[in-house]
């Protein structure tokens, strides 16, 4: 098995879906010669050729249009969203044709596209190329939203989206593009949408996170189990449609749960997962749902360090919720 | 037969025309000349006079309380029905809300398109969009969203796939003036120029987008000259000539499949009607301009081409008339023993899959409605 980086492994996903699969397409902005701004489709137009692998102008309302049109037509367009700041010019297209078609249309039609996108901070991007958008994108029936975190989830989860018969944002965190290796088969394998992992078990209190953000949770969740306190990590992997079951089985378990992403705070997808758990699961709580977030400012430049969420200010929140100080 | 060829120019600042107001020819020239049978212009006249009485039809059920809303094509249903006779079966149309009507010539049956009008569960789209929104796959014929422009990047894309796919098709985007002024025009002009894709947008230029006038809808000479920006070609044609809007998209389309190449086509034209079932047209334009209007009606101007030619008269159009009246009556009886949809239909087709929580969703609603 080898070793693979989140965009060695994005790239072998792209690879093998191109290969096995004349009407996948991938195109975006500096996708072609240059590989992306970040290298993930790195190669590919030289193997595939630019019939299937191409630049477009710079319009990213072009991109999502070329992308919808493709999908509509009986195509597998993956299309690359530079970063996905920059996602805003082709949103009607993306909430008022993608999202909707298949319902629109009473069924008839359907736009089984894959938007890919770096998302997140970290790489000193500043306020237009870090965001976490991911939660207005779940607000939106008839999207699906994927964030990996790690290599293997990330090609098996890319699979199964350019696999998928509806429209999927799949959001890659850029801070871990290359940041570890773990061991991903070079084989074709898929990771199920919608399944939530559980990364560790424990009984104290459950962290359920996403993205880049799991690192930083994974570092707290070491330090807290030197102190003998047991915590369950899910990785919610994907968004929309969230693993609520995983969710509930691990509240009625530990009865403390925190949320930690690194989107600002208010509207953030951990609201909805702290409203979801209060409705359905209060009388296994303990303490209230905690949410670890972003600021609820743009993002900023030089002082990221401070803005995103870190080891120290999950392991502060932990503790304060075990303490029931919150 | 010899079939004269049409020598037109792109980027002209009055539009072409064959016919004027009258109806009369405005040369001497026969419509064998340019490779028109009489036969197909009767049946192109007898599809534009269907398109208005759908059209009445639809006002009709507003007042009647039978649909909720209308959105008229009155006035520029010729543009519309010629441009749409252009194109072969498996070509492909991205229609906006004003095609509709014309739709049937596509073969949308009758019964569809009312179904759509009046949102019953036979409707296509199971009555989730507003009237004026159809569709149907088996047609080639996409089904657009309310924002104005949106069709025309997505159209392009889907004249993308007709290029990768190397299949001899082409794909026409209406829109009204006002969608040139959003970026979705542009996005589409832009990609399909630079990848060279067979796709022409149609623009009816009807002179309004609700209440806004063209000249404030954009500064540009004309709306086909915009085309030159992006290395394309533009025509203005006047849209109530059924036979210049014929011909020239005829044209263009022959050539949008022949080389894998873009065109824009402005056909000039007007609404009768105000904007929607909603609006109130009094408030932004004169009675009189519309009467002027209504002297260059498409309908009309065909009708006295036709009678002019000889082979059409009041007599004749009177009988067809009751005969479509009659018709339309009778399928409007039929859709409205037609249900409405199911409440379950609502959480069907978000997804492929419908996820766990719209079937919680729907168990909610379900047990209201009992209670």
């Amino acid at each position: 098995m080898a070793k693979m980086t989140i965009g060695e492994a994005l790239r072998n996903a792209l690879d093998i879906k191109l290969y096995e699969d004349e009407r996948v397409l991938v195109f975006g902005e500096d996708v072609g010669k240059k590989g992306g701004v970040f290298t993930i489709t790195e190669g590919l137009q030289d193997k595939y050729g630019e019939e299937r692998v191409f630049d477009t102008p710079l319009d990213e309302n072009g991109i999502l249009g070329m992308a919808a049109g493709l999908a509509l037509y009986g195509l597998r367009p993956v299309a690359e969203i530079q970063f996905i700041d920059f996602i805003w010019p082709g949103f009607d297209i993306l909430i008022s044709d993608i999202a909707k078609e298949r319902f629109r249309s009473g069924g008839q039609f359907s736009v089984p596209l894959v938007i890919r996108s770096p998302y997140g901070g970290g790489v000193k991007g500043g306020l237009y190329h870090s965001q976490s958008p991911e939660a207005i994108f779940a607000h939106i029936p008839g999207l699906k939203v994927i964030i990996p975190s790690n290599p293997y989830d990330a090609k098996g989860l890319l699979i199964s989206a350019i696999e998928d018969e509806d429209p999927v944002i799949f959001l890659e965190p850029k801070k871990i593009y290359f940041a570890f290796k773990e061991e991903v088969p070079e084989e074709k394998y898929t990771v199920p949408i919608g399944k939530a992992k559980v990364l560790r078990e424990g009984k104290d209190l459950t962290i359920i996170s996403y993205g880049y953000m799991i690192h930083e949770c994974k570092k707290a969740v070491e330090e807290l189990e030197k102190e003998g306190i047991s915590c369950e990590l899910i990785d919610l992997r994907t968004i929309i449609p969230f693993d609520g079951e995983t969710i509930l089985n691990s509240v009625a378990k530990t009865g403390r749960v925190m949320i930690v992403v690194e989107a600002p705070r208010i509207n953030s997808f951990a609201s909805e997962l702290s409203a979801f758990i209060s409705e359905r699961a209060i009388f296994y709580l303990d303490a209230p749902v905690v949410r670890v977030t972003g600021f609820d400012t743009p993002f900023p430049y030089v002082l990221e360090n401070i803005y995103m969420p870190s080891q120290k200010r999950i392991l502060r929140a932990c503790k304060k919720l075990l303490e029931g100080g919150f | 037969m010899e079939i004269r060829t049409f020598e037109i120019e792109p980027f002209t600042k009055e539009p072409y025309r064959l016919l004027d107001e009258e109806g009369k020819p405005l040369f001497d020239f026969e419509p064998e000349d340019f490779g028109l049978s009489k036969e197909f212009l009767l049946r192109l006249y007898k599809d534009i006079l269907i398109t208005r009485e759908i059209d009445r039809m639809g006002w009709i059920l507003v007042r009647q309380g039978k649909a909720y809303f209308y959105i008229s094509i009155g006035g520029q249903e010729t543009s519309h029905v010629a441009s749409l006779y252009s194109l072969e079966k498996d070509d492909l149309v991205m229609p906006f809300y004003r095609t509709v009507p014309s739709l049937h010539v596509r073969g949308a049956k009758l019964e569809e398109i009312f179904a759509q009008i009046m949102g019953r569960a036979s409707d296509p789209l199971k009555g989730r969009q507003m009237p004026g929104h159809f569709g149907k796959k088996d047609l080639n014929i996409f089904v657009l969203g309310s924002p104005v422009g949106l069709g025309h990047p997505v159209a392009m894309g889907v004249a993308m796939g007709i290029k990768y796919k190397k299949e001899n098709k082409v794909i026409i985007s209406y829109g009204g003036e006002g969608s040139t002024s959003e970026g979705h025009f542009h996005s589409a002009m832009n990609f399909a120029s630079v990848f060279g894709l067979p796709l022409i947008i149609f623009i009816v230029n009807n002179q309004y987008a609700i209440s806004v006038p063209r000249v404030k809808q954009t500064a540009s000479e004309t709306i086909a000259i915009k085309a030159k920006a992006y290395g394309a070609e533009g025509y203005y044609i006047d849209g109530n000539d059924a036979l210049i809007t014929y011909l020239v998209t005829k044209k263009c389309v022959n050539e949008a499949r022949l080389n894998k190449r873009p065109f824009l086509i402005e056909a000039e034209t007007y609404r009768f009607d105000p904007h929607s079932s909603a609006d109130d047209d009094k408030k932004y334009r004169s009675r009189e301009e519309l009467e002027m209007w209504k002297r260059k009606d498409g309908l009309l101007r065909l009708k006295k081409y036709l009678e002019y030619l000889g082979i059409w008269n009041e007599e004749k159009d009177e009988v067809l008339k009751r005969e479509i009246e009659e018709k339309l009556n009778k399928i409007v009886e039929e859709v409205e023993k037609i249900p409405f949809p199911e409440p379950r239909d609502m959480f069907y087709e978000v997804y492929v899959k419908t996820p766990w929580y719209l079937e919680e969703e729907y168990l909610e609603l379900k047990k209201e409605m009992e209670e």
